[in-house]
């Protein structure tokens, strides 16, 4: 028994020191210089800023799994209708969404308010959310690719 | 090593995650469904405000920016409506008529506006008439500030009490850790105004250094329903909380609600606010929702149409989409029963000066309720 707690104890000392020093995550030389001398992708740079306006303007409903809640609000994780209509998706973050929509067999018949984004910001959220969870697509939202959707 | 480095690292990370405690003390009773709904005016997106006319016809606010003027059976755009900031949460909001329109004419608009200090919008109050389905006389009585491009929390609602003064809320506009607790800021509080937009004298916070005069109180975090207690004269109240902790309030005067210090909820993302569910000096809600409902819209009961419903409150549920009556006795909650289940995202409720209830619903308009 007291074996096991020393052990116990041993391992969390040793795990606390481990995190206190920042350098530990990384193995090896190589990989601390890959690390910083990587400048990020514009793909990258735009995620990142997709990730401020979603916990801005579509966690509530999408949350921050992006499952949303099975009824009302569809899925954004793994959702066949993103994967399959980007246009759609894109038009849908810009102008709102409204009357059934098929996700993953499921039937959706929400409404979606317009959130009023600039086409900067429909891009990178729509870049964000493509490329969370388990999304990943390879083709980048771009702001005029946005701009050129109408109403 | 390494992995035993981000084992023990998960444990850091699931320490600060949470899991939302349920409210049970009160069970929703399933829908009795002893009533038909009409769907009175139709094509309106979102139905946030609305105020009945002495001559029978209606005003309601579209959020985008369209006020309609809802009149024998055709709705008419409402022109020089100032400019809305339509984003996120904000745009045009509530709408309520003076106590004595029918002598003064005074019509009182809550709205999300660009004017004053940094990018983005916030709260703004006016007053103006309507004439020739314009409006006219406009007057600007007060506006939150500064601006934020944030998406959130705008309230807004407004209402009268008893002594001729005006309560309209503003929510926190996402800066929760700034704005509620601080009256020296605008947001995340429920202001008190005589109706020309003057702050009374006897406003709890008049003389304070720095403070906003017009705070009758504070730390709320989304305030969309606000009513008069027709028995009591009070203010009542009901607010947004994250995930969970949505609340109903009796508003007092110089009271701390206490976002985000205190809170039933968690965020978003399953982390914790607050530890702390009371604390001295800061108000207990009467009730409150977990998981949340989104309420949105409050109205008491006072109509002889609904015996059931008499006397009790309706709040709107965005979230899951029906309309809720809280029954209540004296200032307390004692039952809650759905009505108008699945109707859509329910924006809004007031009772009518014919007695019958109407609600805004999003995708819809104007829903009636006809008791059989």
């Amino acid at each position: 028994m007291i074996t096991k707690i020393n052990i116990g104890v041993s391992l969390l000392l040793l795990g606390g020191l481990y995190l206190s020093n920042p350098t530990s995550f990384t193995n090896s030389e190589n990989e601390y210089l890959s690390i910083k001398e990587q400048q990020p992708t514009p793909l990258q740079k735009s995620i990142a800023r997709g990730k401020e306006v979603y916990t801005d303007f579509c966690i509530q409903c999408h949350m921050a799994t992006g499952k949303g809640n099975g009824t009302t609000f569809p899925p954004l994780d793994g959702s066949d209708w993103l994967k399959k209509k980007r246009t759609e998706s894109i038009h849908a973050a810009k102008y709102g969404q409204k009357g059934e929509i098929i996700v993953n067999g499921k039937k959706f018949n929400g409404i979606m308010p317009p959130a009023g984004l600039s086409d900067e910001e429909v891009a990178d959220v729509m870049n964000y959310v493509m490329n969370s969870w388990s999304n990943k697509t390879k083709k980048m939202v771009t702001v005029k690719e946005v701009a050129l959707l109408k109403p | 090593m390494r992995s035993l480095a981000i084992f023990l690292f998960s444990f850091v990370i699931f320490s600060c995650e949470a899991q939302l405690k349920t409210n049970d003390a009160i069970s929703l009773q399933e829908d009795a469904k002893n009533y038909s709904l009409e769907t009175v005016v139709d094509g309106i997106n979102n139905p946030w405000g609305m105020a009945f006319l002495p001559d029978g016809s209606l005003l309601i606010t579209e959020k985008s920016g369209i006020l309609y003027h809802f009149k024998n059976g055709t709705k008419t755009e409402v022109k020089n409506l100032p400019a809305v900031y339509n984003r996120g949460q904000g745009g045009l909001m509530d709408i309520v008529l003076h106590p004595n329109y029918a002598q003064n004419g005074w019509i009182y608009i809550t709205y999300a506006a660009t004017e004053g200090e940094g990018e983005g919008g916030n709260t703004k109050l006016i007053r103006a008439k309507l004439e020739n389905e314009s409006l006219v006389q406009i007057e600007s009585l007060y506006k939150c500030g500064p601006n934020t491009t944030k998406g959130q929390h705008f309230g807004s609602r407004i209402v009268f009490d008893n002594e001729g003064h005006l309560y309209f809320s503003a929510g926190e506009r996402g800066n929760h850790f700034v704005n509620p607790q601080d009256i020296t800021r605008d947001n995340g509080k429920i202001y008190r105004l005589n109706d020309d937009g003057s702050i009374p004298k006897d406003n709890p916070f008049v003389g304070q250094a720095n403070a906003k005069e017009a705070i009758y109180s504070y730390g709320h975090r989304n305030p969309q329903g606000l009513a008069k207690n027709p028995v009591t004269g009070a203010i009542w109240e009901n607010e947004h909380g994250p995930q969970g902790g949505d609340e109903i309030n009796i508003i007092k005067k110089a009271a701390n609600y206490g976002w985000p210090v205190v809170t039933y909820g968690i965020d978003y993302d399953n982390s914790i606010i607050s530890n702390i569910q009371q604390k001295e000096g800061i108000e207990d809600p009467v009730y409150y929702w977990a998981p949340s409902i989104a309420p949105c819209g409050m109205a008491f009961v006072t109509s002889n149409k609904y015996p059931d419903w008499k006397g009790h409150i309706l709040v709107g549920s965005l979230k899951f989409q029906y309309l809720e009556l809280v029954k209540l006795d004296g200032d307390k909650i004692i039952g809650r029963q759905k009505i108008a289940t699945n109707v859509g995202r329910l924006r809004n409720v007031v009772q009518g000066p014919d007695g019958f209830i109407y609600m805004g619903v999003e995708g819809k308009g104007i829903v009636k309720i006809i008791p059989n």
